[in-house]
């Protein structure tokens, strides 16, 4: 079993990995996640003392130290106790000697056989890999990016190591060999310990049972595969989840922020983190076990934030009930889609949930508070409307409806609400020129008039944003821009997004996760791409069912 | 395939390289007669030599029938006829070649061999003080021209201290058969080898240590590491392999430059090879001769270069591929 603790790699003076600690049981993979740069290459490198980096802390083989082991000791263990499998590209293996040649020099540097014992078990090895006779004779130039990737796992499997490393196994491969790469690891690594670094999520979810984000040189999350992948905790793991293009994950990819700070203090992520605060900035968050399950993370805020909780919300009109016990966990910088046909409920909901109606039970908590006064309260959740041109006064200017909440709020001086008007107009992609700033609601395009709603909308920097049917009214054209808008405020600012619609096409392009209610009740809730390709509820099924496709299939 | 393609290439090339043998005098104005001969062996030669050497040139005759003269003697081996040594060309040339291949041959594997195990320990060990002082000391020594190298050995070794002969290859009259010839002709051949290794030594030192150093950062010596191959291992299986193309293509480039540098070093020490027997050649405008040397030089050349060409394909897998696969297109 492998047991890194409070591992640094030093390259010179820059700390390329800070205090790693992991732990790999036997029979176990861990997957280590992260982007390029963030340190993964050299994690993997530095287990094997291959890296040329100063290491301290600990790495412990089934107790035996290898941080400080000389150069001769540590290679009788590589290659026979600890194998790598290096990232393939260039030329991992040898270009002028065979493929064969190549795996049984791996059994004749650790093991007295003879040259032709040596290549009978590099043969088998190989064909065990999928590699059949004919190709074993042939240089590596000859062999395609799939079985090269083979040969290199032979090589590293040929003495049965304990633990096996392996960095990037399925770059570059096509899918189909990707698929089978990672068929032949489950199996072939299921009686070792082995620690896969990839940035290859897919890949990470189909052969892993454990993953670690690794940013910037830190763990930032770490937890069973499934999990971690299902319910992210960390912002950067979700942001990387986001980015990631994956069959079950129908949202539009989604960049992350800014771009990774070298050696920023307190936690590395928090430049490019929108729920910071000013801890973040100055220690670094511990990686805190977050109890039975398993899961870990470092983050001062205990992780992804639910900005809004609520429970057993009940409303009724004349003892009608229209909504009925209705649960809802909003988190940072999510879009959650709530869905239903007309009358099942949604408009009632976002109304309640603004405080617009009177809830006659439940509970609704902003990031754990209850009772916020109603002013504090709309400084942290705004609504845009279904039709801008009703919401929007039409006594009103352009300028005077952006600027309303900042004057009711009283909000700096009157310079500074102009700058702060003309800014977040600018952030919505509209003119602020005297001439747009002067006209009135009916002198400008739907699609305009629901640009300076959500720009409204804006203005007092709200961390939630109730979305009720906003692109509704709008062409497509129109609606694409405004969605579009939504989400990159939602990359930049974290912005949370209760995006009600009964546009289930649209909701599945922009949300997260998915509610549908039915008669003011939630059928079914769960992560959108799930809902949406297996809906478990019928009335769920029926509303995609209705929906009319352009492509017809 | 790729043997036949070779063969084709190099047999081209020793037609036109010989057939210029025959081109070149008849293109000089005047006389080719004259331009084979030179004016001096002219006045130095009877009628009847004359009438003899123009009949068997067949010089009166139209061009094409003395082309196929021409091509007939080179055949039966008769490259004319050295009057300066009174003998035929071949077999003066053979009397003085083995003498070469000795110096020359010997000089080329002793340095290439020495040069090759250098470069690797000192690339591999960059920056060592192994490394910086070989670098150092060898880059200095290949600055120097091997005569002149050959010069300070020759003024060292054989005249203040005589530990050497001051020339030629064996000692004249010294009547040694058996194990004392042999060693009288190491003992004669010591310094002008030393002076030919010394030079040719740097140029494969600097070259192994240069392709090795690029070598260094290659994934598959790290491949290596990671199974836990040794040091030496690394150096030699892995990086020394991947640096012999590069080397054996030079080694054969440098062929032509150990030829000259052999002239030089024979003139020096007196030693009886080709460089001396070009020297006797020039100043004796003994062109005949001259233009025998010449032709075995480009023969040399040419072998040499056929060799390292028909290396390729074992050295490196990669070059029989790309060979195959042109042929295949033709």
């Amino acid at each position: 079993m492998l047991q890194i603790d409070k591992l640094s790699v030093l390259f010179g003076r820059q700390a390329v990995l800070k205090d790693i600690s992991l732990q790999v049981r036997p029979g176990e993979t861990l997957a280590v996640i992260g982007e390029s740069g963030a340190g993964k290459t050299t994690l993997a490198l530095s287990v094997l003392g291959l890296a040329s980096g100063a290491r301290t802390g600990s790495i412990l083989l089934d107790g035996r130290e290898l941080v400080g082991r000389g150069e001769e000791d540590l290679r009788t263990l590589r290659g026979r106790e600890l194998a790598i499998v290096l990232q393939s590209g260039g030329e991992v293996l040898h270009p002028l000697v065979t493929i064969l040649d190549q795996v049984a020099e791996a059994v004749t540097v650790h093991f007295p056989v003879s040259r032709d014992a040596a290549r009978a078990k590099a043969g088998r090895m190989l064909a065990d890999m999928g590699l059949r006779a004919g190709r074993q004779n042939e240089y590596p130039h000859r062999l395609s990016g799939g079985e090269r990737q083979r040969a290199l796992l032979a090589m590293a499997l040929v003495n049965n190591p304990r633990l096996v490393v392996l960095d990037e196994p399925t770059a570059a491969l096509d899918p189909r060999s990707k698929a089978e790469i990672c068929a032949l690891l489950k199996t072939r690594l299921a009686d070792k310990a082995a620690l896969l670094i990839t940035h290859d999520l897919g890949a990470a979810a189909a052969v892993a049972d454990r993953v670690a984000v690794l940013y910037a040189g830190r763990i930032l999350e770490s937890g069973p595969c499934r999990d971690v992948f299902a319910a992210p905790r960390h912002p950067y793991t979700r942001a990387l989840l986001r980015a990631y293009p994956d069959m079950g994950n129908p949202k539009d990819l989604q960049r992350i922020p800014g771009r990774t700070v070298r050696n920023a203090p307190g936690c590395p992520f928090h430049p490019r983190c929108t729920q910071k605060t000013a801890v973040c900035a100055e220690r670094v968050p511990e990686l805190k076990p977050g109890g039975a399950d398993g899961r870990a993370v470092a983050c001062h805020r205990g992780g992804i934030i639910p900005c809004l909780e609520v429970t057993g919300l009940g409303k009724s009109f004349d003892s009608t009930p229209v909504l009925t016990d209705i649960d809802i966990t909003l988190y940072e910088g999510e879009t959650l889609a709530l869905v239903g046909e007309s009358g099942s409920g949604k408009t009632t909901l976002a109304r309640t949930l603004m405080g617009l109606l009177p809830a006659d039970a439940g509970q609704v908590v902003l990031e754990g508070n209850t009772g916020i006064p109603r002013k504090q309260f709309y400084e942290y959740i705004q609504m845009v409307f279904q039709n801008p041109g009703e919401m929007l006064s039409h006594r009103l200017t352009v300028r005077e409806i952006v600027r309303e909440p900042l004057d009711v709020h009283g909000r700096g001086s009157a310079a500074e609400r102009e700058a702060l008007v003309l800014k977040t107009l600018a952030e919505v992609e509209l003119p602020a020129d005297e001439d747009f700033l002067g006209r009135y609601p009916h002198q400008i395009s739907g699609g305009e008039a629901q640009r300076v709603a959500v720009a409204r909308s804006l203005v007092l920097a709200p961390k939630i944003i109730i979305a009720d049917e906003v692109t509704s009214a709008l062409d497509a054209g129109a609606q694409a821009s405004v969605v579009r808008l939504l989400l990159e405020l939602q990359e930049r600012r974290g912005l949370a997004l209760l995006f009600i619609t009964h546009d289930l096409a649209l909701a599945r392009k922009v949300s997260d996760r998915v509610i549908v209610l039915q008669q003011g009740r939630i059928v079914e809730s769960g992560p959108s791409g799930q809902v949406f390709a297996a809906p478990r509820h019928a009335y769920t099924r029926a509303l995609l069912d209705a929906i009319p496709r352009v492509y017809g299939y | 395939m790729r043997i036949r393609r070779l063969t084709v290439d190099y047999g081209t090339a020793l037609l036109i390289l010989c057939s210029l043998g025959f081109i070149l005098p008849r293109l000089l104005p005047g006389d080719p007669f004259l331009a084979i001969y030179g004016e001096e062996a002219l006045l130095n030669m009877t009628p009847e030599t004359k009438a003899a050497i123009i009949s068997s040139l067949s010089l009166d005759k139209p061009l094409g029938e003395q082309f196929a003269a021409y091509w007939l003697a080179l055949l039966r081996g008769d490259l004319g006829w050295s009057y300066f040594f009174q003998a035929p060309v071949l077999s003066v040339i053979g009397a003085f070649l083995p003498w070469s291949l000795l110096l020359s041959g010997s000089a080329l594997v002793l340095s290439t061999l020495a040069g090759f195990i250098a470069g690797v320990e000192s690339g591999a060990r960059r920056g060592s003080r192994f490394d910086n002082f070989s670098f150092t000391g060898l880059m200095a020594l290949g600055g120097i021209p091997d005569f002149f190298i050959g010069a300070l050995l020759l003024l060292a070794f054989a005249v203040h201290w005589p530990l050497f002969p001051l020339g030629g290859a064996v000692t004249a009259y010294g009547g040694k058969s058996g194990w004392a010839l042999g060693a009288d002709v190491l003992r004669h051949l010591a310094l002008p080898l030393a002076s030919l290794f010394a030079v040719r030594l740097a140029s494969v030192y600097l070259l192994t240590r240069a392709t090795v150093v690029g070598l260094l950062g290659s994934p598959f010596i790290r491949t290596a590491r990671a199974k836990g191959c040794s040091a030496a291992a690394i150096r030699y299986r892995h990086i020394g392999r991947a640096a012999l193309l590069p080397i054996a293509t030079t080694a054969g480039l440098h062929l032509a430059h150990l030829f000259a540098g052999v002239l030089m070093v024979e003139i020096l020490f007196g030693y009886p090879g080709m460089g001396a027997l070009f020297g006797k050649a020039l100043s004796a405008r003994d062109y005949p001769l001259l233009q025998g040397i010449l032709l075995v030089g480009t023969l040399t050349v040419l072998a040499t270069n056929f060799l390292v060409d028909s290396l390729y394909p074992i050295l490196d897998a990669r070059v029989r591929k790309t060979c195959t696969s042109a042929t295949k297109q033709q």
